[in-house]
């Protein structure tokens, strides 16, 4: 379960909320069901971040907005060492921080 | 509502400071109050602004400590804290105060101590106020989100990194002529873009944005008294009203906005502030953008409505938004060469448009300033606070 990423769908209007929400904004529905986030994509844009936070131990990372097929977007790690707007992707669910030696996964992209 | 002043302003200089929290709040209430000249008047509100105080200051409670610090107990006390939106969100409920007659005299004071911490540390406290969720997790930092906008931004306008720079360029030279500034330091397209040195003097900080794109760390604080007209009657000097507030949200995570290009909280919480005001864009003399990175002084003019979509860097190119040009935007270096506490940015804003629109802004005076506008940009533009000044002939 915590290996997969979750957006939130509502039962009303079948809208996707990524990240999930409390009230749908589309129907303002109050209840959902999880709806595994992933597939392929376009992306949106990105960037090389040299400005880090805390618990990274790298020069920088490469972080991306996808446009998944479908509408839904999504922001996470570009693992691709040849970044272009628009360039097809998939994602994959990958550790993406860790905090006091505990690993957080989130999604990563991967040319497609 | 009644209408309210602005009858006194003040500010330490932006940088790094020695003084604790308090008394460097402490400091720019002081040149506010001596700005106003109450005389006997009271302050019978405070309202605080600041952001990381309790996480990088281990200080909470900061206005009961600033009230004390100055001996205005028992005048009303409370702290505001709404990420880099702060300052003006203090002002806004200290402008409630005085407008419902709730009070008739509130000191408003931004501060914020970031130099305490190290760069990590900081860059991560700003950070978490991104989504935890779906943004922070992933490494990302304000500069990342600032460098994922411009990339898309860039690619759709034509904007190009000499614009960028040309933003730095201005605001840095603004700043020259602001005794308050953190950054004195004259740059050059030469230096920061164009020689071989540039990648040296300009590193990278989120492709396409370099160091000279960003706002520095910043110590400071900057302070307003706000009025009602009786009170404002009763005192000398210009006379400054606040005109028009607005305020609006957006989506916490950028991906999810319908375009993540559109600053949309900037436009909606502009229009609600120029209706407020009975102003347009076009009635503006003198501007204060949130510029904590220069791709963001080129959309929210726009969004403003100061410019077309898509047209600011063209007006850049031409000189309009410099001192001497057509519309005046960061006369006071903005956040850029400024400099950046994030608490005191907000307030530190409508300082810089009240000694504008009093005449007291030296070497970098707007002449004939009579209404002035101001941007603070939360989060990553999801609550942003515009507010519209006008000078009031006597």
């Amino acid at each position: 379960m915590s290996e997969a990423v979750y957006g939130a769908k509502c039962t009303a209007c079948g809208a996707v909320s990524y990240p999930r929400r409390l009230v749908c904004p589309k129907c303002r529905g109050e209840a959902f069901q999880p709806a595994e986030i992933g597939g392929e994509g376009l992306v949106l844009t990105y960037t090389d971040v040299y400005a880090l936070a805390i618990d990274y131990d790298v020069r920088y990372l490469r972080l991306a907005i996808v446009e998944l097929d479908g509408g839904l977007r999504v922001t996470g790690q570009l693992l691709d060492e040849e970044p272009k707007l628009g360039k097809r992707v998939r994602t994959k669910v990958g550790v993406v921080r860790e905090t006091a030696g505990k690993p957080i996964y989130g999604l990563q992209f991967v040319p497609a | 509502m009644r209408p309210v002043y602005v009858v006194g302003a003040g500010m330490t200089r932006f940088g790094r400071s020695e003084l604790s929290l308090v008394d460097l709040a402490g400091t720019a209430a002081l040149a506010a109050l001596r700005h106003a000249s109450l005389g006997k008047v009271p302050v019978d509100g405070v309202v605080v602004a600041n952001m990381g105080g309790s996480r990088i200051n281990r200080q909470t409670a900061l206005a009961s400590a600033l009230v004390d610090r100055l001996a205005l107990y028992p005048a009303a006390a409370e702290a505001v804290e709404n990420g880099p939106a702060s300052g003006a969100s203090a002002v806004k409920v200290g402008y409630q105060a005085v407008a419902s007659g709730m009070a008739d005299v509130v000191l408003v004071v931004g501060v914020e101590m970031m130099r305490v911490v190290d760069g990590l540390e900081g860059t991560d406290f700003v950070a978490s106020l991104s989504h935890p969720e779906a943004e922070y997790i992933y490494g990302v930092t304000l500069p990342s989100l600032a460098g994922l906008f411009a990339r898309l931004y860039m690619s759709r306008f034509g904007v190009e990194r000499k614009h960028l720079a040309m933003v730095a360029i201005k605001n840095h030279d603004h700043a020259m002529k602001n005794p308050y500034a953190h950054i004195h330091q004259p740059i050059t397209m030469e230096g920061i873009l164009t020689s071989p040195e540039a990648v040296v003097n300009n590193p990278l900080v989120a492709d396409p944005l370099c160091l000279f794109d960003c706002c520095p760390v910043s110590d400071g604080s900057a302070a307003l008294i706000l009025a009602s007209k009786d009170i404002a009657d009763r005192l000398s000097g210009p006379r400054v009203r606040i005109a028009g507030i607005g305020q609006a949200t957006d989506t916490h995570a950028v991906h999810e906005r319908e375009d993540p290009t559109d600053l949309r909280a900037v436009r909606l919480a502009s229009e609600k502030a120029f209706a407020m005001a009975d102003a347009k864009p076009a009635d503006v003399h003198v501007v204060e953008l949130h510029d904590a990175f220069t791709i963001l002084e080129i959309v929210e003019s726009e969004a403003a409505g100061f410019f077309k979509r898509g047209e600011a860097h063209k007006a850049i190119e031409r000189g309009e938004t410099r001192l001497a040009g057509r519309l005046p935007i960061n006369p006071s270096g903005g956040l850029k060469a400024r400099g950046h506490p994030v608490g005191a940015t907000g307030v530190a804003q409508l300082v810089e448009l009240t000694w504008q629109l009093r005449g007291e802004a030296a070497g970098r005076q707007v002449e004939k300033a009579k209404v002035a506008y101001a941007c603070n940009f939360g989060g990553f533009g999801n609550n942003v606070i515009a507010t519209v000044l006008r000078k009031e002939e006597r």
